[in-house]
């Protein structure tokens, strides 16, 4: 594909033992959430390379939290670890029992962001909810959320709270991630010119290798607010059963007398997922219409190729 | 005498802790490392996957610092991993090659030790570490040697051998007199002093790993009847029909460059049946039907502020520098393998 992709570091930070290395092994790692118990801890900085969507890489440090490494960073490591940096996600453990030390350490972070680099997004992801009594875990994040954002003032950040064995994990990621796209207002545009054309209720883009929602639309309010995230686990989950089985998944439809819904594989980085309520258009329809897509939106990805307007054809 | 060149300052006992990270959990004398040098090369201390159950030596701050990081993955232990270091401190001018087999050999012990009952991640006896590390500062630098109970079953037994001078060269003879390689086999004191004090001749010896490959002169043995019936009295298995001059001239043309005596024992089983491959490889040496290929690393990718590759030149076999250097061939072969800067010739 292109060779002038954009690169965009990402620093993974926090406590030892907060979830992060488990995290990016789940994401970007095809790793199931059973599997993340065997990983080691992460000695100094993990550097890793994700291609995403063709035309960005991210640069992902993962830093291991222990004391050691921690006062490295702000030390002898400072420039090299802070300078450059287009996003931080710290990640805070639920459960902690050392809050006071956790926010000292982000608030170290955060003073070597605004020194290095001072523009970066930061993203605060309240980690393990798993381990909090279900009825509980609105109210413990939104305090820790008000505290978190207290404390990172002058710098804004978005809070997320996450657990490996639920969806909320892909709605902190896909939302992060969605921050680095160069091009997401296009494909946005796009995506909604082909969704009306075909008449869609609803279409999803998803990242191929990660299956994180890149960009979406709807034509009216839909119950589930979290069906985003819960489609990105539920088909990842899929995916990597098939692979186990040495079947690699390419596409599926489910249907039922309300609705349709088409998940298919798009450009080289993409799958799309298609939501049809009006039953009367037939499935063949559909599934030409987004193989007639698919031209475009190659197109689109490519970080030097000609900016298109989509033009479809019914057929 | 033997100590004076090889001085060890310092023992110490690095450990990765859950929370803390790399830390030194014992060090004699104490406090020899300061926090700053401890900073400055702790990731060669507890290392990354990629450098553990490794010997490394790192130079800083007017020392050297030689350990081998190890590495034991259970589920058992905290982050499902157990990383320590027991290395040794010197003054950054000094010779420290005597030290490594040291080093790496107290890394096995360890190992060995938790391996069978525990003894480093147990608090309890991990403290006689640190007696057992004055002992041996004590004894090493008095006398060159140690000898340790650890516990009722263990014991370790532990000698400095110094360098007085370079290594002879190392040259092979077709003789049919075979004697123990040395590479990767350092346990006795007189073989070792043969080494180091005086020996010049090293035969290679037969070993499963070896490739040879014909020479011109194998044609005589189709063409030469007494060297033939020479060859199938030697080469048959003890109490066997005697060996075909076919099977017995198939095998030796199975040989050739690539082709490990291994390979050519499973390739050619049946031809085996009858024939000692030991003794095949003997009489093709001694008569010249055969040579042996060894393999010669060149060091083909450097930037120019490197300097020029001392043993990696295309001049130097891996025999000749597992003795030098004192590592055994698959440790040697393993690393050299994996570099890609580095290209094996076969000659």
């Amino acid at each position: 594909m292109s060779s002038s992709a954009m690169k965009k570091k990402v620093l993974l930070m926090g406590k030892s033992g907060s979830g992060k290395t488990s995290m990016r092994s789940i994401i970007f790692a095809n790793y199931i959430a059973r599997d993340t118990r065997r990983l080691g801890a992460t000695i100094d900085v993990e550097h890793s390379h994700v291609r995403f969507l063709g035309n960005l890489v991210l640069n992902l440090w993962d830093c291991g939290g222990q004391d050691t490494f921690m006062e490295n960073y702000f030390t002898s490591q400072r420039d090299n670890i802070f300078r450059n940096v287009e996003v931080l996600i710290y990640v805070f453990d639920v459960e902690s029992r050392e809050l006071e030390k956790d926010m000292h350490y982000y608030q170290s972070c955060l003073e070597a962001i605004l020194q290095n680099s001072p523009d970066a997004k930061v993203f605060c992801l309240v980690h393990k909810m798993d381990l909090v009594q279900e009825d509980q875990r609105d109210l413990i994040f939104k305090e820790r959320e008000e505290d978190l954002k207290r404390l990172s003032r002058p710098l804004a950040c978005t809070c997320f709270r996450t657990s490996i064995w639920d969806e909320t994990l892909y709605k902190a990621w896909s939302s992060i991630v969605y921050q680095l796209i160069p091009n997401v207002q296009q494909l946005e545009t796009n995506l909604r010119n082909f969704a009306q054309i075909i008449e869609a209720d609803e279409v999803l883009l998803f990242e191929r290798a990660t299956f994180l929602v890149i960009s979406h639309y709807q034509c009216k309010e839909q119950r589930d607010a979290h069906r985003f995230e819960k489609i990105s686990n539920i088909i990842k989950q899929f995916k990597l059963s098939c692979s186990k089985l040495a079947a690699s998944f390419q596409s599926m439809e489910v249907r039922n007398s309300n609705f349709a819904a088409f998940i298919d594989v798009f450009t080289s980085n993409t799958y799309v997922m298609v939501i049809m309520s009006d039953p009367s258009i037939p499935s063949a329809a559909t599934l030409i219409n987004i193989r007639n897509a698919r031209k475009h939106f190659e197109k689109l990805e490519r970080v030097d190729g000609p900016k298109h307007s989509l033009h479809m054809r019914m057929r | 005498m033997l100590n004076m060149t090889t001085r060890i300052e310092c023992i110490f006992f690095s450990e990765f802790h859950p929370t803390l990270g790399p830390k030194i959990t014992y060090q004699v004398p104490e406090e020899y490392i300061s926090r700053e040098l401890f900073d400055t090369v702790q990731v060669y201390i507890i290392t990354k996957p990629e450098l553990q159950n490794k010997l490394i030596t790192v130079t800083a701050m007017e020392k050297k610092l030689i350990g081998c990081p190890v590495c034991i993955e259970h589920k058992k232990y905290s982050r499902n991993a157990l990383l320590f270091n027991l290395g040794f401190v010197c003054d950054a001018q000094t010779n420290t090659c005597a030290l490594e087999p040291i080093v790496k050999k107290l890394a096995g012990y360890l190992t060995t030790l938790e391996l069978e009952s525990g003894f480093i991640s147990k608090e309890e006896s991990k403290q006689k570490l640190l007696p057992i590390m004055s002992t041996l500062l004590e004894d090493l630098n008095a006398t060159g040697a140690c000898t340790l109970p650890i516990d009722d079953s263990n014991t370790i037994q532990l000698k400095l051998i110094q360098q007085r001078k370079d290594p002879p060269t190392v040259q092979e003879y077709d003789v049919p007199v075979f004697t123990e390689s040395l590479c990767g086999h350092f346990q006795e004191a007189a073989v070792k002093r043969l080494v180091y004090y005086g020996v010049v001749t090293l035969v290679s010896i037969f070993q499963y790993s070896n490739v040879y490959c014909t020479t011109p002169k194998v044609q005589s043995l189709i063409d030469d009847k007494s060297l033939q019936d020479e060859c199938l009295s030697y080469v048959s298995k003890q109490g066997q029909k005697r060996a075909s001059l076919r099977d017995v001239f198939q095998l030796y043309c199975g040989l050739s460059p690539g082709t490990t005596v291994r390979d050519l024992c499973s390739r050619y089983s049946q031809q085996l049946q009858r024939v000692d491959e030991r003794r095949l490889i003997q009489f093709g040496l001694m008569k010249s039907l055969i040579r042996r290929l060894q393999k010669y690393p060149v060091k083909v990718v450097r930037d120019e502020r490197s300097r020029p590759p001392r043993l990696y030149t295309g001049c130097h076999s891996y025999d000749e520098i597992c003795c030098k250097t004192g590592i055994s061939y698959q440790e040697l072969d393993e690393r050299l393998e994996n570099d890609p800067n580095i290209v094996i010739c076969w000659k």
